[in-house]
């Protein structure tokens, strides 16, 4: 039986900005509490560096992007290296939604910035379950 | 065809149609008929980020001068946009509800902020700076925003 393919995370390289902080946080989120088992966290650091690695992870695995604001430079970048983004998020948008949870602070995000993200991830959740239940061959 | 004044600061391009007027806060008002029709500078809404939401002042709304005929939340600042003219609000950008990103993609154009009624027009235009004034405000207030970063 073949082993469920894992899905790539590539939040926004931001730094410095709160946005990009609430995409970070979110993509641990997932990566390390949520769905451990089932996602990789790229950083989009290591795809401008044409990390072979995480090259090569992208090649063979659908990935999700996070990104930070309109620029969407984690989608770029995936597509760029040749990944297949299978769902792209923004952190933009969520705050549309959740107009009360306003991001502020960069190295330590504030209350509403912190539930901000942990609404993103839950979003991020959900993408990365419905691959799952395509099945293997997408996900 | 609108003709533009356009400067590069550091790494950042900013434009400035010559067929309307602009106060020094960066709105820009240019006349629609028997409105004046305002928004947002190329400068104003690229210093200012990603905009989430922009709460432009219902219709009917009476402004001075200064009064804010919006509010603008970015995802760096919250601002508050004042009127370059007084009159009344007399038609707002539907965009602004739906996709206040519009701003951002097209300042001169598709994202107009609202319509004003004048009360006084040739007298507010004289407080106002034509484009050659406000490309050269604009650009002052870029170096110095760059000078600050360095």
């Amino acid at each position: 039986m073949s082993e469920p393919k894992r899905v790539i995370i590539v939040p926004c390289s931001g730094i410095g900005k709160s946005f990009g902080t609430v995409s970070r946080v979110a993509a641990y989120q997932v990566t390390e509490d949520d769905r451990p088992d089932r996602t990789q966290l790229i950083p989009l650091s290591l795809l401008v560096l044409g990390d072979e690695e995480a090259l090569a992870a992208l090649a063979e695995n659908p990935a999700i992007t996070i990104d930070g604001c309109q620029l969407a430079c984690a989608t770029k970048m995936v597509r760029e290296s040749g990944g297949e983004v299978r769902k792209e998020l923004a952190v933009l948008e969520c705050f549309r939604r959740h107009r009360d949870l306003k991001p502020q602070g960069i190295g330590e995000l504030n209350e509403g910035g912190q539930k901000l993200a942990s609404v993103l991830a839950e979003e991020v959740d959900a993408a990365v379950d419905a691959l799952n239940q395509e099945g293997p061959e997408n996900a | 065809m609108t003709d533009y004044l356009e400067t590069q600061v550091d790494k950042f391009t900013f434009k400035v149609p010559t067929d309307r007027y602009y106060n020094s806060f960066g709105v820009w008002a240019k006349a629609e008929g028997n409105h004046i029709r305002i928004g947002l500078s190329d400068y104003l809404q690229q210093s200012s980020g990603d905009i989430a939401f922009a709460d432009v002042r219902p219709t009917g709304t009476i402004l001075a001068v200064g009064d804010e005929a919006s509010d603008i939340e970015t995802i760096k600042v919250d601002i508050s946009i004042p009127s370059p003219l007084a009159g009344k609000i007399v038609r707002v950008n539907p965009l602004m509800e739906t996709e206040p990103e519009t701003i951002n993609q097209d300042p001169y154009g598709e994202g107009w902020l609202c319509e004003i009624e004048p009360l006084d027009w040739e007298s507010d235009l004289k407080n106002l700076m034509d484009p050659d004034a406000y490309f050269a405000h604009m650009k002052q207030q870029a170096e110095e925003e760059v000078n600050k970063n360095e």
